[in-house]
C-alpha cells in the first residue's frame, strides 16, 4: 500500500511540470496594451508620479523601455547565432539595430519610472547611483559602437570578441540594476 | 571495508555483505549529485562558463551511464531493472523482494531521473540566454523561438527535477525507517542479504575503458557544436 502511495506521488509531481514562469506572463501583458500609450510620452518628461496622467506616462515610458530592451536582446541573441552559423551578414544586421537603439536607452530612465511606478525590472539604484549607471550606459554606446563597426568590417572572429564586450557590458549593468529574470 | 559489517553480518545470522553496487554506478552517482548542486549554484549566481563546463560534464555523465546500462555490471543495465507496469503491480502486490538492485518500483524513480536531467541537459544545449551573451553549442542548429522556448523550459524543469530529486531522497529516508540501508549500500557497494542471494556480475574493466572513451568522444564532439554539420 505504501509503495502505491509513492508511485502516486511520484506520477502527481510529473503531472505539475509547467510551474515556472509568471514574469512572461505579466511581461507580455504590458506588452499588449503598451503601444497606444507610448505616444502619449513622446514629449513628455516625466518627473514625478504624482498626478494620473504623470501616473500614465510613466507606465507607458515603461512599457516603452521594456519594447525597446527586447528588441536590443532579441538583436544580440541573432548575434550571437550569426556568429555561430558565421553568416556575417546576419550579425551586421543585428549589430546595426544594436547600435541604433543604444544611444535611445539612456533615455527611457526619468525619475519616476522605477519600481515605485509599477512593475519593473529596473532597480532603485539606477536613481540612486545615477553617476554609475549613466557610466555604464555610456560604456554600452561605445560597446554597441565597436560592434557595428567589427560586424561591417566582415571578420567572423573580431565580431565574436565584440559581440563577448557588448555582452559582458550588458551583464555588469543588469547585475546592478536590474532584478532578477527581468 | 567490509570490517564495519562484520557484526551486522554475525548478528543478522545468516546474512551476508554482498556486492550490490560497481565503482563506476556509485561514482556516477556521486559525480551526478555533485554536477546537480554545482549547475544550480552557477547558474544561481551567474557564473555562466562554470555552468557550461558543468553541463558537459553532466553530458559525460548521462552518456556513459546509457552506455554502462548496456555493457556494464549486472545491476547497471536497464535489461535487468527496468519493468513494465505489469512488473511494477506484481512488485507492488507480492512480499519479499530479495534480489539486488533496483527495485521495479525503484527503477521507475532511476529512469525518471535520468531522463529528466538528460531534457535538461538537452534543452541547455539548445538555448539562448536573454542578453545573447551565451548559448548551448547546439543553439547554431535551432530557429530564434526555439531557443527561446528552450531557455524557458530549461529553467522551469529544474523545478520538476529538483521535486523527483526530493522524493528520492524521502524514499530512501523511507527505506531506512524500515531497515534498509540504501545509502550505505550507494557508498560501500555492499548491502547485507540474506545468504544465496544472487550475486553482482561485474563488468571487465576493458568494457569500463571503451564505454568511457565513447562518452568523452561524444560529449567533446557535441561541445565543440556537432562537426562537421553545420546548420
Amino acid at each position: 500500500m505504501t509503495k502505491l502511495l509513492i508511485a502516486t506521488a511520484l506520477l502527481t509531481l510529473a503531472a505539475c511540470g509547467g510551474g515556472g514562469d509568471q514574469t512572461n506572463a505579466t511581461l507580455n501583458q504590458a506588452n499588449a496594451s503598451g503601444a497606444e500609450a507610448t505616444a502619449a510620452v513622446e514629449n513628455a518628461v516625466v518627473n514625478t508620479a504624482d498626478t494620473p496622467l504623470e501616473r500614465q506616462q510613466a507606465v507607458a515610458l515603461m512599457r516603452k523601455r521594456h519594447e525597446g530592451y527586447e528588441q536590443i536582446g532579441k538583436a544580440m541573441r541573432a548575434a550571437k547565432q550569426g556568429i555561430d552559423r558565421n553568416d556575417p551578414a546576419a550579425v551586421k544586421s543585428a549589430a546595426d539595430r544594436i547600435a541604433t537603439l543604444a544611444p535611445q536607452a539612456i533615455g527611457w530612465f526619468p525619475a519616476g519610472t522605477g519600481p515605485e511606478a509599477g512593475k519593473t525590472g529596473a532597480k532603485a539604484e539606477i536613481w540612486q547611483q545615477r553617476a554609475e549607471f549613466d557610466r555604464g550606459m555610456q560604456a554600452f554606446q561605445g560597446a554597441a559602437r565597436n560592434f557595428q563597426e567589427a560586424a561591417a568590417s566582415g571578420d567572423i572572429a573580431r565580431m565574436k570578441t565584440a559581440q563577448a564586450n557588448l555582452g559582458k557590458t550588458c551583464g555588469s549593468c543588469h547585475d546592478r540594476f536590474r532584478t532578477k529574470d527581468d | 571495508m567490509t570490517e564495519g559489517e562484520a557484526a551486522d553480518v554475525t548478528a543478522a545470522d545468516a546474512a551476508l555483505a554482498v556486492p550490490v553496487w560497481d565503482l563506476p554506478v556509485r561514482l556516477f552517482h556521486w559525480a551526478l549529485v555533485a554536477l546537480i548542486a554545482a549547475s544550480w549554484w552557477s547558474a544561481e549566481y551567474h557564473h555562466t562558463q562554470w555552468h557550461l563546463w558543468s553541463g558537459y560534464l553532466v553530458l559525460f555523465l548521462l552518456l556513459f551511464r546509457t552506455l554502462w546500462g548496456f555493457v556494464g555490471s549486472s545491476t547497471a543495465r536497464f535489461a535487468s531493472f527496468v519493468r513494465g507496469p505489469r512488473g511494477v503491480f506484481d512488485y507492488l502486490r507480492k512480499k519479499g523482494w530479495t534480489r539486488i538492485g533496483h527495485t521495479p518500483l525503484g527503477a521507475l524513480s532511476v529512469v525518471a531521473l535520468l531522463a529528466l536531467t538528460a531534457a535538461q541537459v538537452g534543452f541547455g544545449l539548445i538555448l539562448v540566454d536573454e542578453d545573447g551573451e551565451w548559448a548551448g553549442p547546439l543553439n547554431k542548429f535551432v530557429d530564434f523561438d526555439t531557443g527561446e522556448l528552450a531557455h524557458t523550459i530549461h529553467e522551469a524543469l529544474f523545478n520538476v527535477l529538483l521535486g523527483f530529486i526530493i522524493l528520492h531522497v524521502a524514499a530512501i529516508l523511507y527505506y531506512r525507517l524500515r531497515g534498509k540501508h540504501l545509502l550505505r549500500a550507494m557508498v560501500r557497494g555492499t548491502a547485507t542479504l540474506p545468504a544465496g542471494t544472487e550475486p553482482l556480475v561485474r563488468a571487465k574493466p576493458i568494457r569500463l575503458l571503451l564505454a568511457l572513451l565513447v562518452a568523452g568522444a561524444v560529449t567533446l564532439w557535441i561541445v565543440f557544436g556537432a562537426p562537421p554539420f553545420r546548420p
